[in-house]
């Protein structure tokens, strides 16, 4: 027919005819009663597809040349559009169809069972027959209800669940949607259907979930439950704010309880517990942040964020990590493998690392270590060592080259000995043996030099090693530490007891003096030893008044040392062991007085470091502004210890009153470095 | 072609007279042996043109022969003085007194003189500082009469707290800057963000506190 030019009456009678078979067909689906209506539009449909094929083959010649010509539309899609305005979007149909439809998914999701084949072969019907036919006619309504459906049944699971159930419920919810998705409907929706689980179940929620009493965020940190964590995690990614949320309530919380943590006085009382608490707090979050929230990097900053936070609440951390650290090294690595040395170690630098006030550390550090190593105390050498590097790895070779040069002291003392035991070990016989060790000034912590007359037996030797001392080393000062030695005494008592007695320089020279007396009144001793009165009581007391360490006896008994009280051996001073040690020179808590001062020389050393900083920054930039200066300074600081704002102002005008800075004479906030 | 010549205006023409007459009168005054005018010499001065040796116009006097060393006058200062002031004779010393006051606290002077004031002040070599005591004399000598409210605040603040036993020049410059700048007495314009000196920002803060 086309080839005699008779296209336009073949198409137009294609499309009446198809049409009015196709109303015919409508009227019979319409006619279908309930469950079959569906089954009858799917089996009429594939009917038509059918039909449609053969005609377009039967009418190919047309499709190939008068339609395309005519600008008309091809068989098959018109067969389709037809199918479409004459059965889908019929006014009996379009409603009916869309209703079933959706009434199917709902009971669906009420836990029937439906046919889902039909329901693929329909929505794939839909999807064939345009994309907009697929969303107007049934995704966009479809979204509509399962949000109403979502939104209701939301709430209902927040009224009667706690919060990792209803978790739990919104996850079950959230897969079978996506399954229902990859059954029967056209991939494109998943992701709109997801969005509205998560909006109605997880968004709308969010905060109260978080906040639930009892079984909320916080609750599940507690109790370390990383299955809800992780479930919560995942689901909340999802929403916009998810994660930030669960973040920021993980951090308030985390810095409460370290707050609490870091000034409840009961955890102070103990150094070492303190610090294995801060450990142990921080052990629990890693492993939350790695099996609950996927190792997050945003997790794992505000973890640290919040350390940083309330480490530095308390002044005295940095002495308390060195106390722990102290610990460790002298007793609490005793058999531990080398691989947990180095674990147990870099979680100490980790905790290090939060300080604000490194310099105090590094202070008290310098004080424990010169005790460890100077009672020869250390576990392990190599373990000493090994931090020293980390210290140095973290915060330059400045902060360490002391603390080597106490180690290095150490060791040439023993070679000194050596050599002087070498040069003179003949001539001492049966005399009292010696050990020195020679300590370089500037590296230890520094000690006031204090008075104290050695017993004569000692005396003629420490003269020996001073004279063969500065006999190799010219030009060197020697001063003896007393408030720093140990002595190892032979004791025998009336009753014949033998023990030796490890005690300090000062009791030392206590003891030898009743060589000669029986008795001593204590100003006596004071006299003859001029030990400092303070140290000499404490002294005294550690000898006469504690139970086990009594090798003198005191009269009066009191516990207090009074100017007038005497002193005689213990006879019957009695202990199990044979070697009683007596007198501490263990690296403890400070008593209030020793930490002020011991702040108030950190402060002291402050200065020179901040004016050093103003000096290099004003050299290099010839010309800077107040709030620049200070700025900078902080930052050049930062690495040891946070410089106080004022401190700072008042070592720029201390510089400026020694010339080394001025104030530009126009402009107030500037300052000039004067060369 | 014109010849340059040498003008000279009449306040640098002295006679040689004049200047007979003025090294007569530094003698009067001087003493016999260390040829200069010591504190005693002063103080007759004083009396002879009536003012108090105390006076902020002595203060003046010196600053215009831009004295060294205070309480002393030497024959080269004396004779810069008292050329630049047109004088020789004390009753005209004495009618140039209120002339110099006026030129003195012309605004682009007052701040040399004010600085001038502190250095006078530092006796010993080396000395940067001025003991509290003597601060309070000289701020309130200095500037009693332009700034009574300001001095008078400060001076009681000074005089009670226990941070400073001394006052260097920056302090001392700085507070002349904040009697100028800084509205008294709510201080309203005080802002410690920017570089006053550290002394300033706790008077400030000491003031706060005392009227709050």
């Amino acid at each position: 027919m086309v080839l005699h030019k008779f296209g336009e009456k073949l198409y137009s009678g294609l499309v009446s005819t198809m049409t009015s078979h196709l109303k015919d067909i409508s009227k019979f689906i319409e006619a279908a009663q309930g469950g079959l209506f569906l089954e009858e539009l799917n089996r009429k449909w594939a009917d038509h597809n059918k039909a449609l094929q053969m005609i377009r083959d039967i009418l190919m010649y047309m499709d190939r040349t008068f339609i395309p010509s005519t600008h008309k539309t091809p068989v098959h899609e018109l067969g389709l559009n037809l199918w479409r305005d004459n059965i889908i979007h019929s006014s009996k149909i379009q409603t009916r169809l869309l209703n079933t439809l959706l009434e199917l998914v709902l009971r669906e999701r009420n836990g029937e069972v439906i046919n889902r084949g039909l329901m693929r072969n329909i929505i794939k019907m839909l999807m064939d027959l345009g994309s907009s036919v697929y969303q107007e006619d049934f995704e966009k309504p479809f979204l509509e209800v399962s949000a109403d459906f979502y939104r209701v049944e939301s709430q209902k699971f927040i009224e009667c669940c706690d919060c990792a159930d209803y978790l739990k419920k919104a996850e079950r919810r959230l897969n079978e949607e996506m399954e229902r998705v990859s059954q029967y409907l056209d991939a494109k929706s998943e992701v709109k259907i997801t969005n509205v689980v998560e909006k109605e179940m997880i968004a709308n929620h969010m905060l109260r979930l978080v906040h639930m009493e009892n079984s909320g965020l916080v609750n599940m940190l507690l109790d370390d439950k990383y299955d809800d964590l992780g479930r919560m995690y995942n689901l909340f990614r999802r929403v916009p704010n998810g994660l930030s949320t669960i973040r920021e309530v993980m951090t308030s919380h985390i810095r409460d309880t370290g707050k609490h943590l870091v000034t409840d006085p009961e955890r102070l009382r103990d150094p070492v517990e303190f610090v294995q608490r801060l450990l142990d707090e921080k052990d629990k979050y890693d492993k939350i942040i790695g099996s609950a929230f996927n190792n997050d990097k945003t997790f794992q900053n505000a973890l640290t964020s919040s350390f940083e936070y309330f480490i530095n609440l308390n002044p005295r951390s940095p002495e308390f990590i060195s106390l722990f650290v102290d610990d460790k090294l002298r007793k609490g690595l005793k058999g531990v493998s080398e691989e947990d040395v180095e674990i147990i170690l870099d979680k100490v630098m980790m905790l290090f690392r939060y300080l604000q006030e490194k310099d105090v550390f590094e202070k008290y550090y310098k004080q424990h270590l010169a005790k460890r190593l100077l009672s020869g105390k250390t576990v392990s050498d190599d373990a000493e060592r090994s931090l020293i590097v980390k210290l140095k790895t973290e915060c330059g070779y400045q902060f360490t080259c002391k603390l080597e040069g106490m180690f290095t002291d150490m060791k040439t003392s023993q070679d000194t000995m050596q050599g002087f035991n070498s040069a003179h070990g003949a001539d001492l016989g049966d005399g009292p043996t010696l050990a020195v060790t020679v300590l370089t000034t500037g590296s230890w912590p520094t000690q006031p030099s204090v008075t104290c007359n050695l017993p004569t037996e000692m005396l003629a030797l420490c003269e020996k090693f001073r004279s063969y001392y500065l006999g190799t080393h010219t030009g060197r000062r020697l001063t003896w530490q007393t408030n720093m030695g140990t002595a190892d005494i032979k004791a025998t008592f009336a009753k014949g007891q033998k023990h030796e007695l490890h005690v300090s320089t000062y009791q030392m020279c206590v003891l030898m003096l009743f060589n000669n007396a029986d008795r001593l009144s204590y100003k006596e001793i004071e006299q003859a030893t001029e030990i400092p009165a303070s140290d000499l009581k404490r002294c005294m007391q550690s000898m006469a008044c504690v139970k086990g360490k009594n090798v003198l006896r005191k009269e009066p008994m009191s516990k207090d040392i009074g100017e007038d009280d005497v002193f005689f051996v213990n006879d019957k001073f009695t202990n199990k062991l044979y070697k009683v040690k007596i007198g501490t020179v263990v690296a403890q808590k400070e008593t209030e007085p020793e930490k002020q001062e011991t702040r108030q020389r950190v402060e002291e050393d402050r200065k020179p470091q901040i004016e050093a900083a103003i000096v290099r920054i004003m050299k290099s930039r010839r010309v800077l502004d107040h709030n620049n200066l200070i700025a900078e300074v902080t930052k050049q600081l930062q690495s040891r210890f946070l410089a106080n704002p004022v401190e700072i102002k008042k070592r720029i005008e201390s510089l400026i009153e020694r010339d080394f800075l001025e104030r530009d004479n126009v402009d107030r906030k500037l300052y000039r470095y004067l060369a | 072609m014109r010849r340059s010549s040498t003008r000279k205006t009449a306040s640098s023409k002295a006679t040689s007279k004049e200047l007979e007459r003025i090294d007569q009168l530094f003698y009067s005054y001087a003493n016999r042996s260390s040829n200069l005018i010591d504190p005693e010499g002063i103080e007759v001065l004083c009396s002879d043109v009536e003012v108090d040796h105390t006076d902020v116009r002595i203060l003046m006097l010196a600053w215009k022969m831009k004295a060294e060393k205070q309480g002393y006058f030497t024959l080269e200062e004396w004779r810069r003085g008292l050329k630049a002031l047109r004088t020789d004779t004390v009753s005209k010393l004495k009618k140039a007194l209120p002339e110099l006051e006026k030129e003195v606290r012309r605004p682009s002077n007052f701040v040399d003189f004010y600085s001038y004031a502190f250095r006078y002040c530092l006796t010993e070599e080396k000395q940067k500082s001025i003991d509290i005591e003597s601060i309070c004399e000289l701020l309130d000598l200095v500037l009693g009469s332009q700034f009574q409210a300001q001095v008078d605040s400060f001076v009681e603040y000074l005089k009670t707290q226990n941070d400073y036993k001394v006052v260097n020049m920056d302090q001392w410059m700085g507070f002349f800057r904040f009697c100028n700048e800084i509205s008294f007495p709510d201080l309203r314009n005080y802002d410690p963000e920017l570089a006053w000196p550290l002394i300033l920002d706790n008077f400030v803060e000491w003031r706060r506190a005392k009227h709050s």
